[in-house]
């Protein structure tokens, strides 16, 4: 079943075709990796397909929604309910704890809980720096926040924009387990990378120039998905 | 845990754990509440300080026995002064008229209670010292002039009394006192020492009254007195009302213009620090956005975030509006001010609604930013 | 490559620096209004007490002022001293002659009335009043004056009795059967505007029709008044003015002027030269006295005190408001100027990252800021001039003036009130790490 459907997607910036007739899906479960030299569109596909822009033409159906169709409203609704975002550079509010920035994404969307914050904190491993604030924490940690924060809400589609391009080799690795983790336990996934060796543990490389795709591909060593799909 | 408890949460997470940038944002709103209440406080304490100045010029209010001839005393004067409201007597001098004769040259001679003169003439210049008991006189610049006398100096003083008995009495010059003015030919007894000379007590000619009231409220007062008092004829001394009126309404025009364009400016430079403080959080409002808040909720948290700035400053401001609406108050007149409680909720309201339509202008045009801008890094 | 990036800065970021600009304009103007009307404000409230009438009062040599307070005439105060009316016109020239704003000759005589008629009825002569003595008083209502100095002047006692009631009209000085009539004469003899009274002085008769009714509530009320010319006439002493009252701005009293009050004389040089050239009443009284012969200029306590306790206040007042102003536009300000430039602490650190020096980070934004700072300010000096000269025809009905000396003052407060804004974001910028900034924190 496919969550994710882009038919014939095209974005213009004025007279700048940002995206030309791109097709896209993704299947429940699958860790697709996005990867494109700079300015081959790939930002103005993850928008898209995090509910924060609207194509000039084409389709977007999410989880059976034409996204394409609905208010602006309604995006940011669709937005909350079923995308879990990450962000190259964190994005973390400076003036709230660990715990807070991760309660903001509930306060959003339903009710904020702490004890559940406190527990997605923990998956991460980072339950002892909960009343810490982002400026006292690691690039890696905050990013394992973001991470605690995207999950939070229990997404259909996680959308991560170069997850580790602002971190060390050591971080990266622990970033990384914590995607594959997600995906042994069945999340869908969406990274938008230009590092070949993150794009290769997904399952999935679509490569992006000029607004095209040009190659989409099953990798051939497939992200260790370790037994078999699980429920969401 | 409730919404409102996160809510909060955030709100006061944004303001205690910014220190730097919210401290400027709350001494920006801390410093329109102090401009805002300490101008407030002295605009409407004005008309009531200066009326206290301009009682310099002396009486404003004379009380005359009506009738073709006659005199009043004390018992009538009390009557028509039960009219005037307590607080706002600066003084009442009763003054009595005679004539009597030193060396022969005659003068006039009028006895007053001279401490309440000081009060209703505060204008007048005496060299020496006021007469502070019976057998002292306070006499004019002519007075003087005519027969040679300075204070320390004694004269004894004749007349005939009301009964067409000779008198005579001897006095000590304490002072000599200078007006420019009519009474620069007076000799000026106490009342107790010219009724003794005059051999009867009580007859009085006319009542100087220094009254701290507006030229309408003053009107309304000599009416009531006319109406109340048999007797009794006040007259309002022109020159003084109705110069004081149209003085004090300028001046109250002045503060008032002045008053307005400082609080306005004062309004626009607390707008445009709290916009640069808020413009500033851009990128967070997209990443609020991102992160699935509604236009509304992010207006919320913001309205909610200048409220509690707007209130705490608001409370600072009308503290120290008050300290400098003191300070004022007693430099210039040196007099304290009447405290105004209305002027702290007014003050706190104000800079609430100050700070909230700062924040919000901001806000809003953060809110048309797509919240793509976080992905870009930007 | 400092210019250029000067220039980059200016240009480029227009949003931020605008509003910096326009926060110091709105200072600036503030502050240049706030002083504008702040060293004005003496000279209009001065003009405004003049409602309070005459503050000085000139007399003949030896003349008293044994008069007649409350109707009580004795005699011994009548004096046939008179001031010469040619001499008046001097007053307008002495060395504070611009501080004269108006002035008005008094001649007083007794005349015996011998008859009033009534315009339409003649219902109007109580039988008591014919063969009353009743005071007259020669002025000028309003009087126009070519001075020795080719200047000239309207003056006399339409401006000085601000507070008199008239009902009917002014009379005219060209009009020599016209008279002005105290309300409590007027009731007296029951006259109403339009009759006639007929006067007789040493048997000159003058008929007089009332064009004016006054009530100025004090012994006036008890006079009529009539042009100069026809009381000096009635009474045969032509040229003769008892009494001229002047009406001046002056500055309020304080230790020298009052030394100076009891004898010129006890001054030292120095001391008399500050105390004459200083618009004390003391001082333009002793003027007065050298122009006008045989005269003596008292200050007119109840007025000139007054005056100066009230003109002491208000400055003040205006100080301390203006002040308070400065103080608040100031930190305003530098409020502003602090969290826009600890706005663009990515961009510093990108120059620290790059190489940059702490002094020449500082140098780029101390220039942005000051040339920002002096774009803004000579904005705001202009839209304040605007500001003043509203305050000063709403209130006033006339202009401010300006003064030049507000322009350095600005100047500097802006200069000053800038580079303390910047002092704490540039230390914080100083401060920064560029690698902390880069990533984001």
């Amino acid at each position: 079943m496919n969550i994710l459907e882009l038919n014939d997607i095209t974005k213009d910036y004025g007279s700048v075709k940002a995206l030309k007739n791109v097709d896209m899906t993704l299947s429940n479960g699958e860790w697709l990796a996005i990867m494109g030299p700079s300015g081959s569109g790939k930002t103005t596909m993850m928008n898209i397909v995090g509910c924060m822009d609207k194509p000039t033409s084409g389709t977007v159906m999410l989880d059976g929604t034409n996204i394409s169709e609905v208010s602006a409203k309604n995006l940011t609704n669709i937005r909350r309910d079923k995308i879990g975002l990450i962000f190259q550079q964190f994005h973390l509010i400076g003036y709230l704890t660990a715990l807070e920035n991760i309660m903001v994404a509930q306060y959003y969307h339903s009710m904020p809980d702490e004890g559940e914050a406190l527990k997605a904190l923990e998956r991460v491993g980072l339950r002892e720096r909960a009343k810490h604030l982002p400026s006292q924490l690691s690039g890696g940690e905050q990013q394992r926040v973001c991470i605690a924060r995207a999950l939070i809400n229990y997404p259909m589609l996680i959308l991560a924009d170069e997850p580790t391009g602002n971190l060390d080799e050591t971080n990266e690795q622990i970033v990384m387990d914590i995607f594959r983790q997600l995906h042994r336990d069945g999340s869908s996934i969406i990274v938008v990378t230009h590092d070949p060796e993150i794009a290769e543990e997904a399952e999935r490389t679509v490569v992006l120039e000029h607004g095209k795709v040009t190659r989409n591909t099953k990798n051939a060593v497939a992200g260790s998905r370790g037994g078999d799909e699980k429920n969401v | 845990m409730k919404r409102q408890t996160m809510y909060m949460r955030m709100i006061t997470g944004s303001l205690l754990r910014r220190r730097s940038r919210m401290f400027i944002a709350l001494l920006a709103v801390a410093i329109g509440a102090t401009i805002l209440s300490g101008l407030v406080t002295v605009y409407y304490d004005i008309p009531r300080q200066m009326g206290q100045e301009f009682r310099s010029y002396g009486a404003n209010l004379i009380l005359v026995p009506s009738g073709e001839e006659g005199a009043f005393d004390a018992a009538a004067i009390e009557g028509a002064m039960r009219s005037v409201p307590a607080d706002d007597i600066v003084g009442v001098a009763p003054y009595r008229y005679e004539t009597g004769k030193i060396n022969e040259q005659p003068f006039l001679l009028a006895g007053a209670d001279l401490a309440e003169v000081r009060k209703t003439s505060p204008y007048w210049f005496v060299s020496g010292e006021w007469p502070d008991a019976d057998g002292s006189a306070l006499i004019g610049q002519e007075v003087a002039d005519m027969i040679r006398l300075v204070p320390g100096d004694r004269f004894t003083l004749t007349g005939t009394d009301t009964a067409g008995e000779n008198f005579s009495g001897d006095f000590t010059v304490s002072g000599v006192v200078q007006t420019g003015g009519d009474e620069e030919g007076f000799v000026f007894l106490s009342s107790a020492d010219l009724d003794g000379l005059m051999g009867d007590g009580g007859r009085i000619d006319v009542v100087e009254c220094s009254i701290s009231a507006s030229s309408d409220e003053l009107t309304d007062i000599a009416a009531r007195i006319g109406e109340d008092a048999p007797g009794v004829s006040p007259r309002l001394v022109k020159r003084v009302t109705e110069s004081e009126g149209a003085v004090l309404t300028k001046l109250k025009a002045l503060v008032w213009l002045v008053t307005a364009v400082v609080l306005l400016l004062t309004m626009i430079t607390v707008a445009t620090t709290m916009m640069a403080v808020v413009a500033e959080r851009r990128r967070e409002i997209g990443l609020r956005k991102a992160l699935g808040a509604s236009d509304r909720s992010i207006a919320r948290e913001f309205l909610g975030e200048g409220a509690l700035l707007g209130g705490c400053g608001g409370l600072l401001g009308s503290g120290l509006g008050f300290a400098f609406a003191q300070l004022v108050s007693m430099q210039v007149f040196g007099r304290p001010i009447s405290f105004q409680p209305v002027l702290i909720p007014a003050t706190m309201l104000a800079s609430v609604a100050i700070t909230a339509v700062a924040c919000l202008l901001p806000v809003r045009s953060a809110t048309t930013v797509d919240p793509a801008i976080v992905l870009r890094g930007e | 490559m400092f210019l250029r990036m000067l220039r980059g800065a200016l240009f480029r970021q227009k949003g931020k620096m605008l509003m910096i600009a326009i926060t110091i304009a709105l200072g600036a103007s503030l502050a240049t209004a706030m002083l504008n009307v702040m060293l004005d404000v003496g000279d209009k409230v001065n003009r405004e007490l003049k409602a309070y009438g005459a503050n000085i009062n000139v007399l003949p040599k030896g003349a008293s002022l044994l008069g007649d307070l409350y109707g009580v005439q004795d005699g011994t105060g009548v004096s046939d001293r008179y001031l010469n009316e040619d001499e008046l016109p001097l007053i307008k020239t002495i060395f504070w002659a611009f501080n004269i704003v108006d002035f008005a000759p008094y001649f007083e005589t007794d005349a015996r009335l011998t008859d009033v008629a009534g315009a339409a009825d003649s219902g109007g002569d109580g039988p008591s009043s014919r063969g009353d003595e009743i005071a007259l008083i020669g002025t000028w209502f309003d009087h126009h004056l070519d001075l020795p100095t080719g200047e000239s002047l309207d003056t006399g006692i339409r401006n000085m009795k601000s507070w008199w009631d008239v009902s009917g009209e002014w009379a005219s000085d060209d009009d020599a059967d016209g008279a002005m009539v105290g309300a409590q004469v007027a009731e007296r003899l029951g006259v109403s505007i339009g009759d006639t009274i007929t006067v007789e002085e040493d048997g000159r008769a003058k008929s007089l029709t009332v064009r004016g009714v006054f009530d100025a509530g004090g012994n006036e009320d008890d006079r009529i008044y009539v042009p100069l010319a026809v009381a000096q006439e009635l009474a045969g002493k032509p040229g003769a003015v008892s009494s001229v009252e002047v009406s001046a701005l002056t500055t309020p009293d304080n230790e020298l002027s009052r030394k100076a009050a009891q004898d010129p004389n006890s001054l030292s040089i120095k001391e008399w030269e500050t105390w004459y050239c200083t618009a004390y009443v003391s001082a333009i009284c002793y003027q007065i006295e050298e122009v006008v012969s045989d005269s003596v200029a008292k200050p007119i306590r109840q007025v000139a005190e007054s005056e100066g306790a009230i003109l002491e206040k208000t400055q003040f007042l205006m100080l301390l408001i203006t002040i308070l102003s400065l103080v608040g536009s100031a930190l305003g300000i530098s409020n502003l100027v602090t969290v826009s430039v600890m706005e663009r602490s990515r961009e510093i650190g990108l120059l620290k990252a790059v190489g940059a020096h702490n002094s020449s980070v500082m140098g780029l934004v101390l220039t942005e800021v000051l040339i920002t700072a002096a774009a803004g300010g000579a904005v705001g000096y202009f839209a304040g001039l605007g500001f003043a000269q509203v305050i000063g025809h709403s209130v006033f009905g006339s202009g401010i003036d300006i003064r030049p000396v507000v322009i350095p003052l600005v100047a500097i407060l802006v200069f000053i009130v800038t580079l303390a804004g910047s002092v704490p974001s540039i230390r914080m910028l100083l401060s920064l790490r560029p690698a902390e900034v880069l990533h984001g924190r």
